[in-house]
């Protein structure tokens, strides 16, 4: 089966998992769902890889999680951000603005 | 905070491990409907669509393992469940798990003991709050000429001296004083019957400058001090032992020498006072009362309480904290300067100058200096001890690891990882050593004990956080040493090879055969400097005793007598008469004499008298002379041949013309002519006419040399001092004891025997260092011998099995059995000598370091040498022997079916 696929770039996955959260509380299928949309595509987070996200995430204190229903009438554990981890957010996505445009003008130069 | 958060979230997997995975499990099961679910309205059947998300995502055990993994908890519980294999792994082996224990048990049991006794006499600071800011003064030149001083002469000041330091408030926060009541115990009646106890007089700052808390009651104030009040406190170890802990011991009243004191404290446990060696029982105000003057000393005008000229009190500050101890010595050297001439009249311009100096409080004062070379010596034994049991546990290691290697073969081609291997294997040394010092640390508790009862020394060698430290250091060490060695070769073999090979022909490559004799080779090594050390020290332990003391010592009982309620000498000459004729009517008692300084108790009397008026010149350690005074049949009780002359008699008494023994190196240094009877020694106004040239014999300890000595009659000095009592019998010394004690009190109901031993078990007392020191390292060496033996057996026997097929291969083809047996000795014999070679030079270097603790004996003596050569020897041979005859008596049909 064609996997067109890439893997998440090394690190970056917990900034997506947080930036995903950011819009409105998820739980984890929607999160795996939403960073493939956002991404059109490009990424499809392996299931243990993004669960062990999360497990990191909860337990540094930046995201909350809590047994709701969905609207398929299932149980599902939804995630939201925290105050800390919205902060995070914002210094990580300054922080990736800023080496993105590094490495890009690095690549271009050559 | 996130680590508190994280800690508690990992601690919930860890210890409700069952509802966190059940959790993971419904979370991920959901995603996976959710995501099936997604697929199905795209048209997919369930199936299909289950394996679809599946192939996207990843197997769901595959991601729960990858959560489960990712915390820091997976890593504890991987820990534990190695923990758990191991010790199965263990107990499927008992014998190997019970000897590896074993061994390393004895080996950290004996290195904590050791060092819980060089914890307490060399390290170990007062237990008392701020420890370091107190030090012992002391006088490294003695004393001024012209006073009075006590034996302890190098750290006994005078009551000027004291008042003039203590009032140094820029240097010392406090300066306390105390002086013994006697020099070992002093007569003291609680109840009925008369006792005896260790007491010290101290100044009234006591127990607050040292900052001693208290069980019961209270200390001491300046009040006490100055008033000299009747109260007393008691030490904790006393209080257990005499009173069992009765809260109405306070207030009651013992009787020191006769006189009362109440008790009105009991300091804190763990407080054993400031005597070395020995747990002070009790403390009073210092007293100025004649009857309790300083260390029992009969009361004359020069030695009582407060002359100036009696140097006899010790002295301990607490310095401000800040000052150091050179600039304290320095604002202090004036001040002591002025206050020792207090009282001397005009001093000696060209007399030494005596100096104040420090010296620390750390460790037990006085043992220190005795110990501390030789304790090395013995933690340096008992070192190489471990080293031994290290070694030999580590071939044990290899030995089971080996047979296991099949077993990690099987593991890794199972895909095991080698560092799971590794860890897993590191487990059991682990588990291991701290089967191993669990139990040495229980081996050290009693073995403490043993070495405390041992060595004389009455402070318990307490087993504290240094000694606990030093346990766990050393298990660590052993644990490195002996588990990581192995590890190495077990997971190095190449799993196909060992999968394929027999058991015969197992993977076994030279040099790690070739390492296990290295391994055995200086294990022997080690044993033999072992065995040389144990055997100098044993050769020296004989020496002292097999040394001729010069008389009878056999049949002799000794104990003291301190008649205080009996003043003046005539009184006391009455009292002691009277005393020997009821002893020498006592049923068994053969004779009976009097002696002023116990025989071999390392108290003596020494001076430089004049020989017919005239003081001989010279240095003192040429001119040097001691003294004893002593009572009728002195010579005939103790044995000691009279060469000219005669004994003291009953005649010679308080009213008799003055007469005195010599012993015959006094006659020959001062009359090489032979020609001492008859002239006179003694002060000059006061002579004493020579009647009598006695044999030589020893005085204060085993070890001295003969020095020449005097013999006065007790009766002809101005006063008469507290006489020890020897008593000769036929029969078993201690079997009098009881009838004495009915005698002493009859004469006086306060009048304790003090002391009484065997005159032989004394003496014994004065070399009991170099016993305990022999006995200590005789069994170390004789661990070491078991551990060796044990270790070449195991080895041996272990090889011999594994070469059991290309034996039979041998004996087919038509090897003798002699050809075999020397096959495997050869391989024991190499290893022995090239042990013996290493060792040797080992040994002569080790012994030369033990040369101050030698009696007797060169460190390079030929005996002990040869001695723990053929035992080396003896002990290979012992230990190839088994296997040897083993291999050679191989039938080759059973050899070759072995497999």
């Amino acid at each position: 089966m064609p996997d067109k696929s890439s893997d998440v770039v090394q690190g970056t996955l917990d900034m997506l998992v947080l930036k995903t959260l950011a819009l409105e509380p998820m739980h984890g299928y929607g999160i795996s769902v939403r960073i493939e949309q956002m991404s059109k595509g490009v990424f499809r987070p392996n299931t243990g890889s993004l669960f062990l996200a999360i497990q990191r995430l909860q337990r540094d204190g930046l995201i909350d999680g809590e047994w709701k229903a969905t609207e398929n009438n299932r149980r599902a554990k939804y995630y939201v951000l925290t105050k800390k981890g919205r902060q995070r957010l914002s210094s990580e996505t300054r922080e990736w603005g800023r080496q993105a445009a590094a490495i890009a003008r690095i690549l271009e130069a050559s | 905070m996130s680590l508190l958060r994280n800690l508690g979230s990992g601690l919930r997997s860890l210890f409700r491990k069952e509802k966190v995975n059940r959790e993971l499990d419904e979370e991920l099961g959901e995603y996976l409907e959710m995501a099936a679910d997604e697929k199905m309205k795209q048209g997919m059947s369930r199936r299909d669509a289950l394996r679809a998300v599946r192939l996207e995502g990843g197997s769901l055990d595959g991601a729960k393992e990858i959560v489960r993994a990712g915390g820091w908890e997976s890593i504890v519980d991987a820990l534990w469940r190695d923990l758990l294999f191991a010790v199965r792994m263990l107990r499927k082996s008992p014998g190997f798990t019970f000897v590896a224990i074993l061994t390393l048990g004895l080996g950290i049991g004996g290195n904590t003991a050791v060092f819980s006794v060089m914890n307490t006499v060399l390290l170990r600071s007062l237990p008392l709050p701020n420890p370091q800011q107190l030090v012992f003064l002391r006088l490294p030149n003695d004393p001024p000429t012209g006073v009075s001083s006590t034996g302890d002469s190098d750290r006994s000041f005078s009551y000027p001296v004291f008042d003039a330091l203590r009032n140094e408030h820029a240097v010392f926060s406090d300066l306390m004083a105390y002086v013994p009541l006697a020099v070992g115990k002093v007569a003291v009646r609680i109840g009925e019957g008369p006792e005896e106890a260790e007491g010290d007089m101290v100044s009234g700052n006591f127990f607050s400058g040292l900052r001693v808390s208290f069980t019961r009651g209270r200390g001491f104030t300046l009040k006490d001090e100055t008033a000299h009040t009747s109260v007393a406190v008691l030490s904790y170890s006393y209080w257990t032992t005499r009173f069992g802990r009765s809260p109405s011991a306070i207030g009651q009243t013992i009787y020191v020498k006769g006189i009362p004191f109440t008790v009105i404290g009991v300091t804190a446990q763990g407080f054993y006072g400031l005597e070395p060696a020995s747990s002070t029982d009790f403390w009073i105000p210092l007293q100025n009362r004649p009857e309790l003057n300083a260390w029992e000393e009969e009361p004359s005008p020069d030695n009582v309480y407060g002359n100036p000229k009696w140097w006899c009190i010790q002295l301990i500050g607490r310095l401000e904290p800040g000052i150091t101890e050179s600039r304290a010595l320095a604002k202090l050297d004036p001040i002591f300067q002025s206050a020792t001439l207090i009282g001397l009249g005009t001093p000696d311009r060209k007399a030494k100058k005596s100096i104040l100096a420090f010296s620390s409080t750390q460790g037990i004062q006085g043992l220190r200096e005795d110990y501390q070379n030789p304790i090395h010596i013995l933690l340096a034994m008992v070192g190489l001890v471990l080293a031994i049991a290290c070694a030999n546990v580590s071939l044990l290691l290899v030995a089971r690891n080996s047979t296991r290697a099949r077993e990690f073969s099987l593991r890794m081609a199972l895909g095991a990882g080698r560092t799971r291997l590794l860890r897993q294997m590191l487990t059991e040394s682990l588990l291991l050593v701290g089967g191993g010092a669990a139990l040495g640390w229980m081996f050290a508790m009693s073995g403490s004990q043993a070495l405390a009862a041992w060595s004389g020394v009455e402070i318990p060698f307490v087993l504290d956080s240094r000694v606990l430290f030093f346990t766990f250091v050393i298990s660590i060490a052993c644990a490195i040493v002996f588990g990581l060695a192995p590890l190495r070769s077990a997971v190095g073999v190449p799993v196909g090879v060992t999968l394929k090979t027999s058991k015969a022909t197992a993977y076994r490559d030279r040099k790690s055969s070739w390492s296990g004799k290295v391994v055995v080779a200086s294990q022997m090594a080690l044993c033999l400097i072992l065995l040389v050390g144990s055997g100098l020290l044993v050769h020296s332990l004989r020496n002292y005793q097999t040394l001729p003391l010069g008389l009878r010592v056999d049949g002799l009982l000794v104990f003291g007598t301190s008649p205080f309620s009996v003043h003046g000498a005539e009184e006391k000459e009455h009292f002691y008469e009277n005393l020997l004729a009821r002893l020498r009517a006592e049923p068994g008692v053969e004779s009976a004499t009097l002696i002023s300084h116990r025989l071999g108790s390392g108290w003596g009397w020494n001076s430089v008298w004049a020989i017919d008026g005239v003081k001989p010149q010279g240095p003192f350690s040429e001119m040097g002379m001691s003294a004893n005074d002593v009572g009728p049949d002195f010579c005939h009780t103790l044995g000691i041949p009279v060469l000219r002359g005669r004994d003291i008699t009953d005649a010679d008494s308080r009213s008799a013309p003055k007469v005195a023994l010599v012993n015959e190196t006094f006659s020959k240094r001062f009359f090489p002519k032979g020609d001492a009877l008859g002239h006179s020694v003694g002060e000059l106004e006061n002579r004493f006419t020579i009647v009598g040239v006695i044999g030589d014999s020893k005085y204060k300890r085993v070890d001295e040399k003969s020095k020449p000595t005097l013999y006065f009659p007790y009766t002809q000095h101005p006063s008469i001092a507290n006489m020890e009592v020897e008593l000769r019998t036929p029969s078993n010394p201690d079997a009098l004891i009881p009838g004495v004690r009915a005698i002493l009190h009859d004469l006086d109901p306060n009048l304790p025997m003090q002391k009484p031993m065997t005159q032989r078990a004394q003496f014994d007392e004065s070399y009991s260092q170099a016993r305990l020191f022999a006995r200590l390292s005789a069994f170390f060496a004789l661990i070491a011998v078991l551990l060796v033996a044990t270790g070449l057996y195991g080895t041996l026997a272990y090889r011999v099995g594994r070469r059991t097929s290309e034996i039979g291969v041998r004996v087919a083809l038509g090897a003798q059995r002699q050809q075999v047996l020397w096959m495997i000795l050869r391989e024991s014999f190499l290893v022995t000598g090239v042990a013996i070679l290493a060792g040797v030079p080992l040994a002569i270097g080790g012994s030369r370091l033990m040369r101050s603790m030698l009696f007797g004996v060169q460190p390079g003596d030929m005996i002990s040498f040869l001695l723990a050569l053929f035992g080396v020897i003896l002990v290979a041979l012992a230990a190839s022997i088994i296997p040897a005859r083993r291999a050679a008596a191989l039938d080759p049909i059973v050899a070759l079916r072995y497999e």
